[in-house]
């Protein structure tokens, strides 16, 4: 068993959504640094006094003032970046955590021993091949089981003859059965 | 008039798993604050060392003190978006490339269960979602494996022979009913 040769076939997770999500990142980051330089250049464009002394005086006292204006702005920048970027992996990472959240309903459902319906997930979902995977495992499961029944039922039919001709079809349909289970490990 | 008929339940469509995306918001979430205090602490060293100077030095008049410290930001700006990209990206290319691997192993473990074989662990990751999926996975393979090997035994010892007539009837119907079981 290999992961990455299975990922390899690139039918996990497309491409288009790899990239999709990078450019949402970078608009998404990019509109961050516009907030926080958008902030920055109405704390620093104040006019300053037109005389050399008002621009000495203007721009002492506004050294220490700039501190704590870096400070929030630089918190509002995190916390609006923060907020986008969680809505943003929310929006997007749900076409991957939804169908596992699916296949984790239907595998505790299988593991009940209640019917199970052929999986399917919605069309713009990733991780596609998981659900054509299992429909396959249980797919091949369904048709050796239904072989099993039939060759019990083929020998149950020799039961109209005579019991001795019925018990020999019987245990050679229990022969073919276990060679046909042999496969199981 | 309004149909009060009961309308058949759709499945619920579930957007947020703590789990899978809990973790990549709160990766995401030290990313922008790193940014953040990498910034500021560089930007408020700067406006500490330049605006003083530019009190001091200036021979002429400015417009404002976004006159000086222009370049500087637009430096530190253009900085931090490449830097929060770069690793946003690279910790988006992480989570697809755990994913792959991850739900490629889970794929792999069901295509090779199709085939039989139900005992080879998954083996997904240590990533704590693929990790419980993948044990998820084994679970259900084991237990089938398990209904298979009983109905397996059973066969094999009616298949052996020596029992009563009635007895073999009533185990036969009752092996058809553990075979109807498996993969409901």
């Amino acid at each position: 068993m290999s992961g990455p040769e299975a990922a390899g076939k690139g039918s996990l997770i497309h491409r288009r959504y790899v990239f999709g999500l990078l450019l949402r990142l970078c608009v998404n980051f990019a509109g961050g640094v516009g907030i926080l330089f958008v902030i920055l250049f109405f704390a620093l464009s104040r006019p300053l006094p037109g005389d050399y002394a008002g621009v000495f005086h203007a721009l002492r006292n506004l050294s220490p003032f700039l501190r704590p204006v870096l400070a929030v702005s630089v918190l509002v920048y995190a916390l609006l970046a923060f907020g986008s970027t969680s809505a943003l992996c929310v929006y997007i990472l749900h076409k991957v955590a939804g169908p596992l959240y699916r296949m984790e309903l239907v595998l505790d459902q299988y593991r009940s021993g209640a019917p199970t319906r052929t999986v399917s997930f919605r069309h713009d979902d990733q991780i596609q091949p998981l659900a054509h995977a299992f429909n396959q495992w249980v797919g091949a499961l369904r048709r050796d089981r239904q072989r099993w029944l039939a060759t019990m039922k083929d020998a149950e039919r020799h039961c109209l003859q005579d019991e001795a001709t019925c018990h020999t079809k019987m245990e050679e349909a229990l022969r073919k059965v276990a060679g046909d289970m042999e496969r199981y490990h | 008039m309004r149909d009060l008929a009961p309308q058949p339940s759709r499945p619920r469509v579930r957007y947020v798993s703590p789990r899978f995306q809990g973790p990549a918001v709160l990766a995401f979430a030290a990313i922008i604050a790193i940014g953040g205090a990498i910034f500021w602490k560089l930007v408020d060293g700067e406006f500490q060392r330049v605006i003083p100077l530019a009190a001091v030095q200036g021979h002429y008049t400015f417009g404002s003190a976004y006159d000086i410290v222009r370049d500087l930001l637009a430096w530190h700006l253009a900085g931090l978006f490449v830097g929060v990209f770069l690793a946003g990206s690279a910790l988006v290319l992480f989570l697809v490339a755990a994913t792959r691997h991850g739900i490629g192993r889970a794929v792999d473990s069901l295509r090779v269960s199709a085939d039989g074989d139900l005992s080879t662990p998954t083996g997904t990751s240590a990533i704590g979602e693929f990790d419980r999926f993948g044990k998820k996975i084994d679970a259900a393979r084991s237990d089938t494996l398990a209904s298979i090997l009983m109905a397996r035994n059973e066969v094999a010892a009616l298949a052996a022979g020596g029992i009563p007539p009635e007895e073999f009837r009533l185990r036969w119907d009752e092996l058809k009913h553990r075979i109807r079981r498996i993969a409901p």
